[in-house]
């Protein structure tokens, strides 16, 4: 209960943040972190069951950009946009099934990273539909209708939303018999299976909603910069990487690692990317390759790992955590 | 018809330097059983360090492999020594998180040092070719493959004749009876990867004088690189020789028939396609060598 009220808590406080501190550049930050903890949890919500995908960038590009061209072309405002783009993330998460299904450990990573390099190159070679390398604007026309808003406050909320959600989501599915069957696939794919688990079925149902939320994010996180083009909205650093590396630095498998890692490495890596990016640019990136390195040589469990042991010095969580690190250790 | 020949002829020109930075890959991965996902990373640092070499030394780029290898096998042995060796016991997950974390930082280091830009070499032969009867042959593509194929032989002749190689071999058949029989096999691991990232780093030294290097061709490249290993069986050297020279036909009639810029797109489907069909690869040793990364 004291945590519940903790997160309550905490929650309240950022409905109320705005109202006390709006600086653009401010705002600017938190809308960040709150989509890193979105995108990091719909992330991770693969690798509870221990697969680890470097490809979720293509579900962020397909959302995006199909929402983005039906409202430029067509004018479908993206409240409606976003359910054809949905759709068009479920149909590549089905082509991404496959894989997930038949494959293993870094041969299910190198398929996802393949495939959303394919996607890539589409979109950089269908001009007809997506401009290519100039990328297509979104027309600006402010209000609630289209998306497009001149202060920061409005996406400041839709991405509070956002992140809440999905913590919310991957919480009740932690604690469901979804998450245990996941958890199960994740330490021993042979041993669920013969314990009667449908392995196939659960592993689609984590991706679809894995798929689904980083999907979401990416109609929103659209309109948000206004901006689309395929080295952006297939990027393999900001929507594939960053949010595994968040994931696994804050601890893999977990409800609150994500949280942690998203807080913790966005405003890191925007520090030093405005303040020390101007004079040496991929500098963030590069220190967080060596966090990510050090993380895995220190803590397999990720920085929540500690944390839980010093919380719930009694709780199994801290097993969980290690097992899903170690899972196929043999 | 003369057309069709001359994209073959570059295309397996091409395929000899592909083989040759995956035969590093599936030396390291038939040895040391790790999935590199640094591995054009590796390849990056060796086509970089040719080009410092050519612009602030003049160095050639084919006498620059006199310094690339070994630089590259020094770098080899740190990774294996500083992250790989540490984390051996731990889960495949933990080293597979180990090597991207390691791509990534080589990726942005490179990115610090060199800027984005898209760079090359140029010399005096960068442009010339010889003709032989209507099909034209690019001279530095005709120079890396005779060079790809001596590495090759040279290989080869290692693995089957010295001690050293027998010795790989065993540890790649079985490492705990390879153990019990007095060889140190945490020495092997470091002169495997040393071996593999020089072989790599060579590779890109040969292929700069007719491509380009930026910060982010290691993923292009480890990509490429588990396609053809993927397609030849992981851990089988013939099959990478192979599979390079049939990802470099693929890739040079793509490019001509498909499109340049789908080109790599084109053997990444394959690729997923074959991951599918016969995940063990097409020359692959039997069932349960995709598994061994994971165990």
């Amino acid at each position: 209960m004291k945590s519940r009220l903790l997160v309550l808590l905490v929650l309240l406080g950022l409905v109320a943040l705005p109202l006390v501190y709006r600086a653009p550049f401010f705002l600017h930050m938190i809308i960040l972190i709150f989509f890193y903890v979105a995108l990091t949890e719909a992330w991770n919500i693969l690798g509870l069951c221990g697969k680890v995908s470097l490809g979720h960038s293509a579900f962020f590009g397909i959302a995006a950009y199909t929402s983005a061209i039906l409202c430029i072309r067509e004018g479908v405002i993206p409240w409606i946009g976003m359910f054809p783009a949905l759709l068009a993330t479920y149909l590549g998460a089905v082509a991404l099934a496959v894989p997930l299904l038949r494959l293993r450990g870094p041969m299910f990573t190198l398929a996802s990273i393949a495939f959303s390099e394919v996607l890539r190159r589409v979109a950089m070679v269908w001009r007809e539909m997506t401009a290519g390398a100039e990328g297509l604007t979104i027309p600006f026309t402010p209000g609630w209708h289209h998306l497009t808003f001149t202060t920061k406050v409005p996406y400041y909320y839709i991405f509070l939303l956002l992140a809440a959600g999905s913590v919310y989501i991957v919480h009740r599915m932690y604690h469901s018999a979804l998450g245990h069957h996941l958890r199960a696939i994740a330490s021993d794919e042979e041993a669920a299976q013969a314990l009667g688990i449908n392995t196939g079925r659960v592993q689609l149902l984590a991706l679809c909603w894995s798929a689904g939320i980083t999907g979401l994010l990416g109609v929103f996180y659209t309109q948000y910069v206004y901006m689309i083009e395929p080295e952006w909205a297939f990027s393999q650093m900001l929507f594939a990487l960053q949010p595994a590396l968040n994931g696994i630095i804050g601890g893999l498998g977990t409800i609150w690692g994500p949280v942690l890692g998203a807080v913790l490495m966005t405003p890191l890596g925007e520090y030093l990317r405005s303040y020390l990016g101007a004079l040496q640019q991929g500098l963030n990136f590069f220190i967080y390759g060596l966090v990510l390195i050090g993380v895995v040589m220190v803590l397999p469990g990720g920085i929540i790992s500690p944390l839980l042991v010093l919380f719930h010095p009694r709780r199994k969580e801290v097993d969980r955590t290690v097992s899903i690190g170690q899972g196929a250790n043999e | 018809m003369d057309l069709i020949l001359q994209v073959i002829v570059s295309g397996l020109l091409l395929g000899g330097v592909y083989a040759l930075l995956s035969v590093g890959l599936t030396l390291i991965f038939g040895v040391v059983r790790i999935i590199n996902f640094a591995h054009g990373e590796l390849m990056m640092v060796g086509m970089y360090l040719t080009f410092w070499l050519f612009h602030s030394h003049h160095m050639d780029p084919y006498l620059s492999i006199i310094a690339v290898a070994p630089a590259l096998f020094v770098v080899g042995m740190g990774v294996q020594r500083l992250i790989i060796q540490p984390i051996f016991d731990s889960s495949a997950l933990m080293k597979i998180f180990a090597t991207v974390g390691l791509f990534i930082a080589l990726q942005n280091l490179a990115l610090m040092l060199f800027r984005a830009d898209f760079r090359t070499i140029q010399t005096s032969y960068s442009m010339s070719t010889v003709v032989v009867s209507n099909i034209s042959i690019s001279i530095p593509r005709l120079v890396a493959f005779g060079f790809a194929l001596i590495l090759f032989v040279a290989l080869y002749l290692l693995l089957r004749l010295t001690l050293v190689g027998k010795a790989m071999r065993a540890v790649a058949e079985n490492r705990i009876v390879a153990e019990l029989m007095g060889i140190r096999v945490q020495r092997l691991y470091l002169l495997t990867f040393g071996l593999g990232s020089a072989l790599t780093g060579m590779a890109g030294a040969l292929i700069l004088p007719f491509t380009y290097v930026f910060p982010t061709v290691g993923s292009i490249y480890t990509l490429l690189a588990f396609v053809v290993v993927v397609l030849g069986g992981l851990g089988n050297m013939a099959g990478a020789f192979f599979g390079g020279l049939f990802i470099g036909l693929v890739e040079s009639f793509s490019g001509v028939y498909v499109s340049p810029a789908l080109k790599e797109a084109v053997y990444y489907v394959i690729f997923i396609l074959i991951l599918l069909v016969r995940p063990q690869g097409l020359f692959g040793k039997g069932k349960g060598t995709e598994e061994v990364g994971l165990k």
